[in-house]
């Protein structure tokens, strides 16, 4: 735990906590909660940095840090009284593949080419392995998001008792 | 649990209204899980069955008569063009809750819903900063420094603006995530052609981030997981779409660069 790692952890974190929070004025989130939006967002990201700098998988920490968020979300839901989706959504979209949709797409607009295409055989499988990450990354937001459906056995979130509220 | 008082809501009313706070949820960008616990809380307070069938582009739903079995109404309803709004969420929750657990009369809550559904989104030059922001932070949690980063500001501020700019003209909806990301794609390239900034391809690659259609796409996940599938794969489309032009916008943007410099 040097001091370099503890101020990359906070600097993802700050960071974070404004993605969320802009995200959730992007999707009409209650100004009033838009600060809940902000503190999972930047949580949840900067518990998937030290996850991923402890070695994690990406598609691993991701789903982990999508479920502590959408946890979270249950708590503050009672709390405030509004229903999780409201800041979860935003809190998980700080994580959104971004980048690997972007290669991905930017390999597909390369082998359109042939003769790029000779001359780098190894975009095909750059392509596959960005689709894959994609489509994994989101699958495991949405599971954060839904966690409330999946771990308990309720219509509401009003029903789930996390044990203190 | 106090009994009903009917007030003697007929069917088509109540249909009539759990169409309207339906479609308005749907288009607000509320997955059908959620639609069918609010429109059920409402039923529940005037002992209505109801069964709804919720699409991506409308709502059937079916009411009876629990005292007049052979008095039952079917009826669909177009959604809205979809906005995501969450907070219409939260409103609609509460007062779903609050029919049930108050007993509201009908013309209450007929008036309280159209209350919410009057109720204004943010400015949207504030959600274009908002959204500048979002993009510039991302920039920099993906590798980016400060000069990339307020190089993805300012190409998804640009962009946000110009996309409502589009949408005002009318034209299908789509072209202005076209428009928008082709925009967005050629400002965010500046540090690519001049290279400056620690990592060029991470502001290209998240300053069109505020176009990804993050809600659809998660409410497709979330129905296929509840089992509203016509619904999850409507939006799972619809999703896709919207990724599709956002990436013609993109290639557009990057071939008029030159393709050679990425």
């Amino acid at each position: 735990m040097t001091t370099e790692f503890l101020t990359a952890i906070a600097r993802d974190a700050f960071l974070a906590f404004f993605v969320a929070v802009c995200w959730g004025v992007l999707f009409g989130t209650p100004g009033r909660v838009l600060w809940v939006a902000g503190l999972l967002g930047g949580c949840g990201h900067c518990f998937r940095f030290v996850l991923l700098d402890f070695g994690t998988g990406l598609i691993l920490a991701t789903l982990l840090a999508s479920v502590l968020i959408g946890l979270a979300g249950i708590v503050f839901a009672h709390k405030v009284d509004n229903p999780p989706v409201v800041f979860t959504m935003p809190a998980c979209i700080t994580m959104v593949p971004g980048l690997y949709a972007y290669r991905s797409m930017l390999g597909g607009i390369k082998i359109t080419d042939m003769d790029i295409l000779h001359e780098n055989p190894a975009l095909l499988a750059e392509i596959a392995h960005n689709i894959m990450l994609t489509f994994s990354l989101l699958a495991t937001l949405a599971i954060g998001i839904s966690v409330s459906v999946l771990l308990f056995r309720k219509r509401s979130v009003r029903d789930i008792s996390l044990g203190w509220k | 649990m106090t009994p009903v008082s009917r007030e003697n809501v007929s069917v088509e009313q109540f249909a009539d209204m759990a169409l309207d706070v339906g479609v308005f949820l749907l288009a607000s960008g509320a997955h059908c899980g959620r639609v069918f616990s609010n429109l059920k809380r409402l039923a529940d307070r005037w002992g209505f069955p109801i069964h709804i069938n919720p699409a991506f582009t409308g709502l059937t739903i079916t009411v009876r008569d629990r005292e007049q079995p052979e008095r039952t109404v079917t009826r669909y309803h177009d959604a809205p063009p979809h906005n995501v709004h969450l907070a219409i969420l939260t409103l609609f929750s509460r007062l779903s809750w609050r029919v049930l657990e108050e007993r509201l009369p009908f013309s209450d809550v007929k008036r309280q819903i159209e209350a919410i559904k009057a109720k204004a989104g943010y400015n949207y030059w504030l959600v274009a900063l908002a959204v500048g922001i979002a993009c510039g932070s991302l920039c920099m949690l993906s590798g980016g420094d400060c000069r990339n980063a307020l190089c993805a500001f300012t190409a998804a501020f640009a962009g946000a603006v110009l996309r409502v700019a589009v949408l005002r003209l009318r034209f299908n909806p789509m072209i202005s995530f076209v428009a928008a990301s082709f925009v967005t794609t050629v400002i965010a390239g500046a540090d690519t052609i001049w290279h400056f900034g620690a990592s060029p391809e991470a502001t290209l690659a998240t300053a069109v981030l505020y176009l990804v259609p993050g809600v659809p796409l998660i409410n497709s996940v979330i129905d296929l997981i509840e089992g509203y599938l016509a619904s999850a794969l409507s939006r799972g489309l619809y999703a896709a779409f919207i990724l599709l032009c956002i990436a013609a916008g993109m290639t557009f943007g990057i071939t008029l660069l030159g393709i050679g410099n990425f």
